[in-house]
């Protein structure tokens, strides 16, 4: 009987908007004009920033390095060329006009020259460059940094057994256990931007003038700690104020030679923000964005926070402005969203250069995440939604473009409205807001040491993080873990196909050996503990090089723990500092289908045995299609099938008694995550056939969701999956990146919106970290890999960010497309 | 007591108020042409097969192996064939295949078993979602179905049905009094219309539609109607009309749509529409 209601070709108003072609109004127009000049070409890359600090840094040799990161960001601040895009009203951008990426030399510099001569070719992210700067950066740039770099360091302190599972001969990563320390110098990051808005950074700097003049003459630790740190402050708030000096300069000379009355008036207005802020404390909503969004910018300058320094509770921070100005007439909704969408489009052109592979392998798409975190609560515990965050998801919705990357907080308390608002908007079709659980972050968070009111007041930091600006004080990048090349050591006796004969991993024994599927098992958990073990020593050199390669001036003056305690916010331990890092466990879904499959067919229903299915992996299934076809229906994760989650749970638990036992050792909390950004895929490139049916070197699955295709029940088996896998005793845990994929008619309507609200309010009552919707038919993919022209402007979702889809590599979408649609039929 | 049932399904938006779990009794009385379930139809497990999906002889063939009436033979191209006037339905080369290609059909399973799956997913079910039992058509397990929505209102998970109307009146009213809501099909009030689509009259539909409708005045009824052009396209409104005469019924017509279509085949049976 039943019958279908639902209709499989709904287009979302994205992909509406796509099938006629794109047509972006050219009114109201001003920030859809700018965006649209930026949105096609090849981003460029522009060398000032690695030459400005490579000039500096010869000259600073031996001073300390707080010190001379800050000469370096006022020598930056002096030399560097400074932009006004036509029609912006917040400027402030770090390279040539159009999309760009710029260079850290302080990283990478020791494969610069190389990397410069494949770049335009490489199949990730490709970037273009002109001669004459490649020039610059082989002859002007990379020479200085050669056995300067963290990198080099970093390779030299590995013994061989940890560099064997890190680094090819030639330092590119073997994606096994990955460092992701030597492509950034700092985790992703939010900054206390109100204290810019309250104080200024006059205001900041006379503060450390106070303490500078107050410092003991005759003390030790006073004159060579103490001291270079206030000046450190005192020279950063120099630059970042003579940078937005010479903006006002540019204005003024721009605006006395243009013709045009109306951006005449502009440009005297944008000089006349720029002389204020963020010298001053912001006195209405327009200084207030300029200041913040000037902030960010410094700080991408600064250094590479990688993937992304956030916005923080824009909603929150900036309400006040907001609030006076409309109160006092002087400001309108439109108004506000055309300074946010300007923001935006800011946003977008720069780029999140990688120039190392593996960097740009991970965060595949020029991804980068500075997130917008909306709603959640207030210090105190109440529902923090007000005007703002409604004009922010409006501006989401209406605003076409994947930046920023917007994330909703939500709680048991969060109002219809609220709810709606958001479901409303993640219908739209690009993905966005990202929804970030306080119901599971809070707790957790005051289980790590935070206080109420700074645990309420968490923002959302780079692709699922939170972070509590002024409390947590940890800035290292961490492991991704590739636990399927555990699996294959496994198989292999500590071997990898890829890589031959040579043992990369811990040696547990011929197949035969494994009587039962309790023998395997364990032999996989001692594959994974011996990973773990690598990573945690990893961790342990990457601390301690990192303090003396990198400083962030910048970021230690807006934090409140490091004004305190006078020490660099990269130092090791800052006293007061919640210190949270973690180890990402990628390819979870990999893994547990293959130990399951294994369990069912070889140890239960002895259909072959573990050597028959070696053989067939080995051949990567060619001529064993029965195999494959019975190891890739087995019970699998994500189903909500306890067959298979029990084995996840077994996982999940192995890890976090393991980072329970050691991370105090580290003085760090190394918190078990799901979260691949696109590693997934360039992990997978690595890792043979798998015993799941996964063909070799295709990718892995992803974050916490279901292998591809593998989840048949739905999605709120995918949650419960989720749910069931968590051991909830530990708190040695953080972010479980979900990614559910839901075809338009699933949430068509009114009707459709009130039933993704209660999924929503089923995921937050779960207590799930993170859920993602992507709301995509799948013949719009298909065919958008089909008419990647057509198909330009098309986001997707992946893995915490939109992107373009057809800049993704084609290994990418189609592991998009796979994923199962949840058709509701 | 088990009964037979063919499919849950979790996260169905369509079957009642909020997100539902359905499960799918097997047996239906009617043979809509246009059925998009046609593995609902039989009482009994019976097996499908998608020929697209079986991966061929070489290296496989379990199916064959399993099936001691010879039932399933090879074409050129290996890929398997199945005697339909053979199969006794035992589903052993079900269980054998590895691709899924063969697969059965139903299977029986008790109350609790469903109702526990059903649960699982109580986390989605506030304010309005919970339990859809459909088919087929479920009074025709009269017996299990009272069973299933008795343990249901113990476990208060919120019950509703879909049928098509066509039995006894005395299991209806009885599911009835353990039911939040109703889901009840309308395809033609044309008796000889009715009679050719559907292969039964409709007078006992709408005598037991009625007779609901003054013994539960207070149960919410959503009265769906399947829109087959040629069939009911043109009385629609009438339809509506008699719908909506009695109290607390919301109507809405069905699009047609035709994802059944490839069941058929692999059911060995064809498409009537």
């Amino acid at each position: 009987m039943s019958n279908a209601a639902v209709l499989s070709a709904v287009l979302s108003p994205q992909e509406l908007q796509l099938e006629r072609g794109l047509q972006v109004q050219p009114s109201p127009g001003r920030q859809l004009a700018l965006l649209e000049k930026s949105k096609t070409q090849k981003p460029v890359i522009d060398v000032e920033r690695g030459l400005c600090f490579t000039q500096s840094f010869k000259e600073t040799e031996g001073q300390p390095l707080i010190l001379r990161w800050a000469k370096a960001l006022l020598h930056y601040a002096k030399n560097a060329s400074v932009y006004i895009d036509e029609n912006q009203l917040i400027v402030g951008r770090a390279g040539k006009p159009g999309r760009y990426g710029i260079l850290y030399p302080e990283l990478d510099g020791n494969v610069l020259g190389e990397a410069v001569r494949r770049l335009p070719q490489r199949e990730y992210s490709p970037f273009g460059i002109s001669k004459e700067d490649a020039e610059t950066i082989q002859e002007r740039i990379a020479p200085y940094w050669q056995g300067k770099t963290y990198h080099e360091a970093l390779a030299k302190a590995l013994s061989p057994e940890t560099f064997a599972l890190t680094y090819n001969h030639d330092l590119s990563s073997r994606f096994i256990v990955n460092e992701t320390s030597s492509f950034r110098s700092s985790i992703q990051w939010v900054h206390d931007y109100e204290i810019v808005l309250k104080k200024g950074f006059l205001g900041i700097r006379e503060e450390a003038a106070e303490k500078l003049a107050a410092l003991d003459p005759d003390s030790p630790v006073d004159n060579t700690e103490k001291r270079p740190f206030l000046q450190a402050v005192l020279l950063t708030g120099d630059a970042i104020i003579l940078w937005a000096e010479r903006h006002a300069d540019l204005a003024e000379e721009l605006a006395a030679a243009e013709a045009d009355p109306v951006r005449r008036a502009e440009l005297a207005q944008i000089a006349a923000v720029c002389r204020r802020v963020p010298a001053h404390p912001a006195e209405n909503f327009r200084e207030a964005v300029q200041s913040q969004w000037f902030v960010q910018m410094f700080s991408r300058i600064e250094q590479k926070t990688g993937t992304v320094i956030s916005n923080g509770r824009m909603d929150q921070y900036l309400y006040p402005y907001y609030k006076k100005d409309k109160d006092a007439g002087v400001l309108t909704d439109e108004q506000a969203k055309e300074l946010f969408e300007c923001e935006w489009v800011a946003m977008s052109q720069f780029v999140d250069l990688y120039l190392s592979e593996t960097g740009g392998a991970i965060n595949e798409g020029y991804a980068h995440w500075e997130a917008v975190t909306v709603g959640g609560q207030t210090t105190d515990g109440r529902d923090a939604a007000n005007e703002l965050t409604y004009l922010l998801l409006k501006s989401k919705r209406e605003f076409p473009l994947n930046y920023p990357d917007l994330a909703a907080r939500v709680h048991v308390r969060s109002s219809r409205r609220y709810l709606y608002e958001v479901a409303e908007t993640i219908k739209e079709g690009s993905g966005f807001p990202k929804l970030i659980n306080d119901e599971e972050v809070v707790p957790l968070l005051l289980s790590k040491g935070a206080a109420f009111d700074e645990a309420y007041d968490y923002s959302v930091s780079g692709c699922s993080e939170c972070r509590m600006p002024n409390r947590e004080t940890y800035t290292s990048p961490c492991a991704y873990i590739n636990f399927a090349a555990a699996l294959e050591m496994t198989l292999y006796n500590g071997r990898m196909l890829k890589y031959g004969d040579e043992v990369i991993g811990l040696q547990t024994g011929e197949l035969a050996q494994f009587a039962s599927f309790e023998d395997f098992l364990d032999a996989f958990l001692r594959q994974q503990t011996y990973f773990l073990r690598h990573a945690f020593i990893q961790q342990h050199e990457i601390i301690r090089l990192r303090a003396r390669h990198f400083a962030t001036p910048l970021g230690s003056s807006l934090h409140k723990l490091c004004r305190e305690s006078f020490l660099d916010l990269h130092q090791p331990h800052i006293p007061g500092g919640i210190d949270l890092g973690y180890f990402e466990y990628i390819g979870y879904g990999t893994v547990v289908d293959s130990l399951a499959a294994v369990k069912k067919n070889v140890y239960e229903e002895k259909r072959f045995t573990l050597p028959d299915l070696r053989t067939a992996l080995e051949a990567n299934f060619e001529g064993f299609e029965a195999m494959r076809q019975f190891q890739q229906n087995a019970p699998s994760y994500g189903n909500n099938d306890p067959y298979a989650d029990e084995i996840a749970r077994l996982l999940d638990l192995k890890a976090l008694e393991f980072t329970q036992k050691y991370s105090r050792e580290l003085g760090v909390r190394l918190d078990l995550r799901y979260v691949p950004f696109t590693s997934h895929v360039p992990f997978g490139k690595v890792v043979s056939a798998t015993p799941n049916g996964r063909r070799a070197f295709s990718p892995l699955s992803d974050g916490s969701s279901a292998s591809q295709g593998a989840d048949l029940n739905g999605p709120t088996a995918v949650l419960l999956s989720n749910f069931e896998t968590k051991n909830q005793g530990y708190n040695e845990r953080a972010s479980r990146l979900l990614n559910i994929k839901l075809s338009p008619a699933c949430v068509k309507g009114e009707d459709g919106t009130e039933k993704l609200v209660r999924f929503i309010e089923g995921w937050r009552d779960l207590k799930l970290w993170h859920v993602q919707f992507n709301v995509l038919n799948r013949e719009t993919l298909v065919k958008a890999q089909a008419d990647p022209e057509k198909y330009r402007g098309l986001l997707v979702r992946i893995a915490g960010y939109s992107a373009y889809f057809t800049e993704l590599t084609r290994d990418l979408q189609d592991d998009i497309i796979a994923r199962t649609q949840h058709e509701s039929l | 007591m088990s009964g037979v049932i063919f499919n849950i399904q979790r996260y169905s938006l369509h079957d009642g108020e909020g997100i539902r779990t359905v499960v799918f009794l097997k047996g239906c009385p009617l043979r809509c042409r246009w059925c998009c379930n046609p593995e609902s139809q039989l009482p009994q497990p019976e097996i499908s097969y998608v020929r697209q999906k079986c991966i061929g002889s070489a290296g496989c063939g379990f199916c064959a192996e399993a099936c001691e009436r010879g039932a399933v033979t090879f074409c050129t191209d290996g890929k398997a064939a199945i005697d339909r006037s053979k199969c006794d339905n035992c589903l052993r080369c079900a269980g054998n295949c590895p691709s899924k290609a063969i697969r059965a059909e139903g299977r029986s399973a008790d109350a609790d078993e469903i109702l526990d799956t059903a649960e699982q997913d109580a986390v989605f079910y506030a304010k309005g979602g919970g339990l859809t039992v459909s088919g087929g058509e479920p009074i025709m397990q009269g017996d299990f179905l009272t069973e299933l929505l008795q343990n249901a209102r113990r476990r208060r998970l919120n019950a509703a049905m879909e049928t098509c109307g066509f039995g006894d009146y005395a299991i209806l009213r009885q599911a009835a009094s353990l039911l939040d809501m109703v889901l009840y099909d309308i395809k033609s009030l044309d008796p000889g219309k009715h009679k050719l689509w559907t292969g039964q009259d409709n007078a006992l539909i709408l005598d037991n539609f009625s007779r609901l409708c003054a013994d539960y005045p207070g149960l919410p009824k959503w009265v769906r109607t399947p829109v087959l052009p040629g069939f009911n396209d043109g009385e629609l409104g009438a339809i509506r009309d008699f719908a909506l005469s009695r109290p607390n019924v919301r109507w809405e017509a069905l699009p047609y749509h035709s994802f059944g279509a490839g069941k058929y085949a692999a059911l060995g049976r064809e498409y009537g529409v």
